[in-house]
């Protein structure tokens, strides 16, 4: 028999007062995993961690844990899953204290303090300076990773990050990142990230969930354009840009949907080219390239004017054409491409 | 005007030398006043938890009638614990009527709805995200409501500590229920009220300037309790 999924989610809503922040019709997610969620602020990103990590039961539907109906009024459940907020809540006690609290509300107090100093550790404290210090005394990244050595001290199996280094520093940020990481090496953690800066996480990520609108919106690197659109000649819609350009796209469902378009739908050429009907072909650079990890292929970020675009493309087109940052390139993307939500 | 001197002079005296009259009112008031603050902590912290931390049908009603008791005066408790204490009353064979425990259990009546009023608010203005990060780090129900309170004890000692300059300083209980016997149900202020109608200004002074004494310290650790909890 195979061995059940983590999570199992189906046809699952959640609502906040008559408001749906979040609608799946079917997801899994596999143990052991790194699972990214992207998708713009208001997304259902948050929601959809609170209904994984068992601190908000979803409004109808079908959460199953390892093969097991969740129910939040098991408090065993949470016991292996934890979850790490963008602005964490520190007690008001000590930093020690902070750290031990999940390890005695479990009764699991041998060695506590060695254990909770390796934790302080893994987060880059040194314990000797930090372990005394009051919740006040910390810095908004110092509290971050505090909040994180108080997840990781107890071994989750379980680690949902909900935009974990959106308000800290970036020393902070990469230490966060590698303790997270640590915890799935080390002990087999699943980790679920959520971001909406997604760049980063699709070099660490088995799996990207892009969501919009409290709904899956696919997998994978995607392009979220928002409105207003309007008609343009041809029985095409367009976006005006700055300085007269514009974007092209098929009728839009109403002048405010967002166009959601893979990455691999954006191509990029060193010279301008050919435009067919429908092309929109805008000038800009390479700001930053990656590994997509899993296909193997690079993943592009590009600049040009107020827009970004994330692109998809071989390593061998990528040679071909001497891609790298900072290079002037043609983006173009075609309006068959969009999706509207 | 030398009278206001001379009173003055003299209540430094008896405060020197440990008068016994002095000395027996302040005893008084100690042990009287601890009785009440701790029965009053004992009802009132966990009533105003339950009404801030917990909702339930006619909690709004509690609450407003909890906050409509914090203006009773205290002659009118006064009275109420006289009736129920005094030999007609439905308490009457308890014998409290003119005994320290009577005056406690008037001024338990004056402090418990501001604890409960006090806690109650500070358990509602606890942070949004404690108990989500509570339960994430595995925390059970008892953990929950043992931890919260933990988190919110500043407030609740300054409760304690607002509760507790109150109950010292009233009088119209200590007055009617006490009796105002002489060494024995006689506080501060009863002695204070009774020594100003006797025209004795120099103890009235001196069990005056003790009592400041004592509000002064109540006040001092409410503003240090206070800079803590608003960091």
């Amino acid at each position: 028999m195979s061995r059940p999924y983590l999570y199992e989610i189906l046809n699952l809503s959640h609502y906040y007062g008559s408001h749906c922040a979040l609608h799946i019709e079917r997801l899994v997610l596999e143990e052991g995993t790194i699972v990214g969620l992207t998708g713009p602020n208001g997304s259902g990103k948050s929601t959809l961690l609170k209904i994984l990590g068992f601190i908000e039961k979803p409004s109808e539907g079908i959460l199953r844990f390892k093969g097991e109906p969740a129910e939040l009024k098991d408090e065993s459940l949470r016991s292996s899953v934890t979850m790490l907020f963008q602005d964490p809540y520190l007690l008001r006690r000590s930093v020690f204290e902070n750290v031990a609290f999940g390890l005695r509300v479990r009764d699991d107090v041998n060695e506590l303090a060695a254990r909770v100093h390796r934790a302080l550790q893994w987060v880059g404290l040194s314990p000797e300076r930090f372990a005394r210090r009051a919740w006040h005394e910390l810095s908004g990244g110092e509290a971050q990773r505090v909040a994180l050595a108080a997840r990781l001290v107890i071994r989750p199996k379980v680690l949902l990050l909900d935009e974990p280094t959106a308000s800290v520093d970036a020393a902070s940020a990469s230490m966060i990142n590698d303790a997270s990481l640590m915890a799935r090496n080390e002990w087999g953690a699943t980790l679920v990230i959520s971001t909406h800066d997604s760049f980063w996480l699709h070099a660490l990520a088995d799996e990207t969930l892009a969501l919009y609108d409290g709904r899956l919106v696919g997998s994978g690197a995607k392009n979220f354009i928002l409105g207003p659109w309007k008609p343009a000649e041809q029985g095409l819609w367009e976006k005006t840009l700055s300085e007269g350009r514009r974007l092209l796209a098929l009728p839009a469902p109403y002048p405010d949907a967002v166009a959601v378009l893979d990455a691999s739908d954006i191509r990029i050429s060193p010279t301008p080219p050919d435009a067919s009907r429908g092309d929109t072909v805008l000038h800009g650079s390479v700001t930053q390239m990656i590994i997509e990890n899993g296909s193997g292929r690079l993943l592009v970020k590009l600049a040009s004017r107020e827009c970004s675009f994330t692109s998809r493309i071989t390593q061998e087109q990528a040679t071909k054409i001497g891609l790298h940052p900072g290079q002037s390139v043609w983006i173009a993307l075609n309006a068959g491409a969009f999706q509207w939500f | 005007m030398s009278y206001i001197a001379d009173g003055f002079r003299q209540a430094i005296e008896l405060i020197l030398t440990a008068n016994p009259e002095t000395v027996s009112a302040m005893w008084t008031t100690i042990r009287v006043s601890s009785l009440s603050i701790a029965a009053s902590l004992a009802i009132g912290v966990p009533v105003g938890f339950v009404l801030g931390h917990t909702r339930f049908p006619g909690r709004k009603a509690i609450r407003t009638l909890v906050e409509t008791l914090l203006a009773l005066p205290t002659v009118v408790i006064g009275l109420l614990v006289y009736i129920l204490l005094s030999r007609r009353g439905p308490a009457g064979e308890l014998g409290l009527l003119f005994t320290l425990p009577g005056i406690a259990i008037g001024q338990t009546i004056l402090g418990v709805p501001i604890i409960a009023a006090l806690t109650a608010t500070a358990v509602e203005s606890l942070d949004r995200r404690l108990a989500p990060t509570l339960l994430t780090l595995g925390a059970r129900k008892k953990h929950l409501l043992l931890t919260s309170l933990w988190e919110a004890r500043f407030a609740v000692l300054i409760a304690g500590i607002t509760a507790y300059g109150r109950i010292v300083s009233e009088v119209g209980i200590s007055m009617m229920v006490g009796g105002n016997i002489k060494w024995h149900t006689r506080t501060l202020t009863t002695t204070i009220a009774l020594e100003t109608g006797k025209g004795e200004f120099a103890m009235g002074i001196a069990l005056g300037m003790v009592l400041i004494a004592m509000a002064l310290a109540v006040n001092i650790s409410l503003a240090v309790l206070k800079r803590r909890t608003a960091r």
